[in-house]
C-alpha cells in the first residue's frame, strides 16, 4: 500500500538527509586528519547515516498516518470549549472532561508508540550489525544516529537567530 | 582474584547496559501524550494540520534523543566495553 506523502514529511525528510550528509562527510574528514580513516569508517558511516534517515522518515510517515486518521473527526473547536466551561463553571456543574480521547486519538496514540518500539528495534539491529560485523568501524556506524536531532537543534539555533538580526 | 575483577567489570557493563536501556521507556510515553494532543489539536482545529504536523515530526524526533542515546550507550556497554575493560585491566596487571 502506497503512501501520499504531505509536503512537510517530505520537505523535512530531505533537510534531514541532506545534514545527515553534510555532518558524515565532516565525520570523515575528522577520521582522515586523526590518522584512523579506512574504508570501515566509509562503511560504517554510510550504513549509520542510512539508518538515521531511515528512522526519521519511518517517523515522519507515522506522524502522518497518526494526523490523517483525524480526516473527518469533528471535535468543538478550542472557542467553543472554552465557551462550555465558562458555561459549566458559572451553572456550577459537574465538569466533564473535555479532553476525553475519542477512539481515533487512542488509535494514534498507540500506532505511534508500536511504531517507536519497531523503529527501535532497527536501530538496535543496524547497531549490533555495526559494531559486531567487522566490515563497518563501530564508532563511524553509531555516531550517525545522533545527526538527526543535531540538525534540527542546528537548524532552529540558526532560524532564531536569523529572526533576531 | 583477577577473574572476580573480570567478572565484576562484566556485571557492572551488564547492568550499566540495562539502565541505559530503561532510558526508552520516557520517550514512548512522551511521544504517544505528544501525538494524542496533536490530534486533538487537529480535531478542533482542522485547517492547522499542515503546521501541527510539521511541529510534531520535529518534536518527536527531539523527543526520541534520549532514547537513541540510551540505546547506543546500551550497545557500546555491552558489545565494545567489556573487551576494552579487560584489556586495560591485563595491561595493568602485566599480564
Amino acid at each position: 500500500m502506497l503512501i501520499k506523502l504531505q509536503p512537510a514529511v517530505k520537505q523535512e525528510t530531505r533537510r534531514i538527509a541532506y545534514g545527515t550528509l553534510i555532518l558524515t562527510a565532516i565525520m570523515i574528514v575528522v577520521f582522515i586528519v586523526i590518522g584512523r580513516f579506512d574504508l570501515t569508517v566509509l562503511w560504517g558511516a554510510l550504513l549509520g547515516a542510512a539508518a538515521a534517515t531511515g528512522n526519521f522518515f519511518l517517523l515522519a510517515v507515522s506522524v502522518q498516518q497518526a494526523a490523517e486518521k483525524m480526516n473527518g473527526v469533528q471535535m468543538e473547536s478550542f472557542a467553543e470549549k472554552d465557551a462550555r466551561e465558562e458555561s459549566e463553571e458559572a451553572n456550577q456543574e459537574q465538569k466533564q472532561d473535555a479532553s476525553a480521547d475519542t477512539p481515533e486519538i487512542r488509535q494514534a496514540k498507540r500506532g505511534m508508540q508500536t511504531s517507536y518500539t519497531l523503529r527501535m528495534l532497527m536501530l538496535a539491529a543496524t547497531a549490533i550489525i555495526g559494531v559486531t560485523v567487522s566490515v563497518f568501524h563501530p564508532v563511524a556506524t553509531l555516531v550517525p544516529f545522533l545527526f538527526p536531532q543535531l540538525i534540527i537543534y542546528l537548524w532552529n539555533f540558526t532560524q532564531s537567530h536569523r529572526k533576531e538580526g | 582474584m583477577l577473574e572476580l575483577a573480570i567478572g565484576i567489570m562484566l556485571a557492572g557493563c551488564a547492568l550499566g547496559a540495562g539502565i541505559a536501556v530503561v532510558t526508552g521507556i520516557g520517550p514512548g510515553i512522551g511521544e504517544g501524550q505528544a501525538v494524542s494532543k496533536a490530534c486533538e489539536a487537529i480535531g478542533r482545529q482542522p485547517e492547522s494540520k499542515g503546521a501541527v504536523t510539521s511541529t510534531m515530526i520535529m518534536g518527536c524526533a527531539i523527543a526520541e534523543t534520549t532514547g537513541i542515546y540510551g540505546l547506543v550507550i546500551g550497545i557500546l556497554l555491552i558489545f565494545v566495553a567489556p573487551s576494552t575493560f579487560v584489556n586495560l585491566l591485563l595491561k595493568a596487571v602485566g599480564k
